[in-house]
Formats: C-alpha cells, sequence, structure tokens
C-alpha cells in the first residue's frame, strides 16, 4: 500500500499543528506591537511607537515566514483568528515589560516546537527553525536592553523622555 | 491490510474496518473509499483530511449533555467535496471510531514503508 500522505506533505500533522499554533502567535506579537505603537504615540514616546511599528511588521514578516513554508511542504496554513489585544498600559515601563514577556514566551513556543522536531526526527523542519531562535537572541536582547534603559537613566524628571530617545537606538549586533 | 479487494481494473486495499463501515485505499488512484452508512465515497487527500477536521471537531460530549439540541443529527458537510454525511450522534461516534483506526493504520504504513523502502542499505 502506497504512503500516500508522506507523499503529499513532508510534515507530520503534529508539526503542522504546531507550525500553526506558532502562526497564530507571531500574528498575535504583531497586534501586540501595534497596540504598544499606538499607546507611546498616544502618550508622547514618539521613538517608542516607531520602535513598535517595526517591530510590529517583523513579527508579520515571521508570520508569512512560516505560513509560506507549511504551504511549500505541502501542509495546510490557517489564517489566524486574532483577538483580546491589549488596549491600555498603566505605565510607560509596563509597555517594555509586557514586551520581554511576549518575546521570552515566543521563544519558549519555538524551542518547543523544536523539542518535537527533534522526537520525530523532522531535521527539516528543525533547521528551518534555526533562522528563528537566531532571530530571538537578538528579539529578546533588544527588549531586555529597552527594559534595562529604565534603570540605567531612571524615571524622574526627564527620564522617561531620554529613555523614548535612546529606545528608537538599540541595535543588535552580534556576529556570532 | 492484507486483504486486497478487486473490481474491474480498481484495486483497493482495506485500511482498517469496524463492524459498521470501512476504509479502502486506491493506490492507482491515490485516494480513498469510505464504505459507511449505506454509501461507498471516494475521498482524495485533501478531501480526506477534511472529513477527519470535521469529525473529530464535533463535541460529542457537548452533544450528549445538551438537551436543548432539537434533533440529533449533525450534518458533515466538505467543502468541494461531492459527498455529505447526515449522520445521528452514534453515527458520529462510530464515523469517529473508524477514521481513527484508519490514521493509526496509515501511520503504521508511513513506518513500515519508511524502514523497508526508504532507508538506504
Ligand atoms: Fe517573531
Amino acid at each position: 500500500m502506497k504512503d500516500i500522505i508522506r507523499v503529499k506533505s513532508l510534515l507530520s500533522t503534529d508539526i503542522e499543528t504546531l507550525l500553526n499554533q506558532q502562526i497564530k502567535k507571531e500574528a498575535h506579537s504583531s497586534a501586540i506591537y501595534l497596540s504598544m505603537a499606538s499607546w507611546c504615540n498616544r502618550n508622547g514616546f514618539d521613538y517608542s511607537s516607531d520602535y513598535f511599528f517595526k517591530q510590529a511588521e517583523e513579527e508579520r514578516a515571521h508570520q508569512l515566514k512560516i505560513y509560506k513554508y507549511v504551504l511549500d511542504m505541502g501542509g495546510n496554513s490557517i489564517s489566524p483568528d486574532i483577538n483580546n489585544i491589549k488596549l491600555e498600559y498603566n505605565s510607560f515601563r509596563e509597555v517594555f515589560e509586557d514586551a520581554l514577556d511576549q518575546e521570552i514566551s515566543v521563544t519558549q513556543s519555538l524551542k518547543n516546537i523544536a523539542a518535537r522536531c527533534h522526537k520525530e526526527q523532522d531535521y527539516v523542519t528543525l533547521e528551518f527553525l534555526n533562522w528563528f531562535f537566531k532571530e530571538q537572541r537578538e528579539e529578546e536582547y533588544k527588549a531586555r536592553r529597552a527594559l534595562e534603559l529604565f534603570e540605567v537613566i531612571g524615571e524622574e524628571g526627564t527620564g522617561r523622555w531620554q529613555i523614548d530617545k535612546h529606545v528608537g537606538q538599540i541595535v543588535y549586533n552580534s556576529e556570532a | 491490510m492484507q486483504e486486497t479487494l478487486t473490481l474491474p481494473s480498481i484495486n483497493f486495499t482495506e485500511v482498517f474496518s469496524t463492524k459498521n463501515g470501512a476504509i479502502y485505499q486506491s493506490d492507482s488512484e491515490n485516494c480513498w473509499y469510505i464504505d459507511f452508512a449505506g454509501k461507498l465515497a471516494r475521498f482524495d487527500y485533501r478531501n480526506l483530511l477534511k472529513l477527519k477536521k470535521a469529525v473529530y471537531q464535533i463535541d460529542i460530549e457537548d452533544l450528549l449533555l445538551n438537551s436543548e439540541k432539537s434533533a440529533d443529527l449533525e450534518i458533515i458537510f466538505i467543502c468541494a467535496c461531492d459527498h455529505c454525511y447526515v449522520l445521528s450522534l452514534l453515527q458520529i461516534i462510530k464515523m469517529k471510531e473508524l477514521l481513527k483506526g484508519t490514521f493509526a493504520m496509515l501511520e503504521l504504513n508511513h513506518i513500515i514503508y519508511d524502514r523497508l523502502h526508504r532507508l538506504a542499505f
């Protein structure tokens, strides 16, 4: 008897489901960053607003990358439903705390997919995921650095204004 | 998986069967035939997966507990597929059993295929 399902698709049902969950997660991240961009803009933090607009676009690109991979491998990509996006934040700092939390949870869910790939010996998807792991290094670094600015600059006086100015300058350029 | 049923020019291999139905695979047509609820229906790869999704998504427990629902019938309609099923709760349970067994056998076939034919010696 032919192995028709394998001929049609490289991805197992479980990996495909996990990748679709990740697509949703990236879309969710993008929507959260967009919401943060709005809040920052409304509250006078223009540099941070720009920073989050850029982050939102990056997350969208991540979403599409996985979306296309699933299709290219013969699977079914599912356009996700996104809801429950936080619209208001209690403080400027809370925005960045949430941003770091979001990135940590993205890293964790990518690790979970990789663990499943190891179990199934799906080295093709594992190799695909490597790009994302490298990306997460940068994402976590930037989010952590932004939060660090609150410590080193301090929020008193014109602190928040200074922090906002520096957020736009955060770069990660490790060649490793 | 051994039994082979021969109809004029088409070869079916039984993938899985229960008291209530059976699913056959046709290697020459790359598709499956489902013998269930009094009819034999042809499903290609995409439609078989859509059927699986549709049946697995039905919340059987909810149907059992929900007394508000007047009819105990569920319509399983699959987009871009010629067949649709109108099933009672009991039939849904039986269909699910048939599909679960089928996908387990297909997975097993995949493992056997990998071991026997896809590894270089
Ligand atoms: Fe991302």
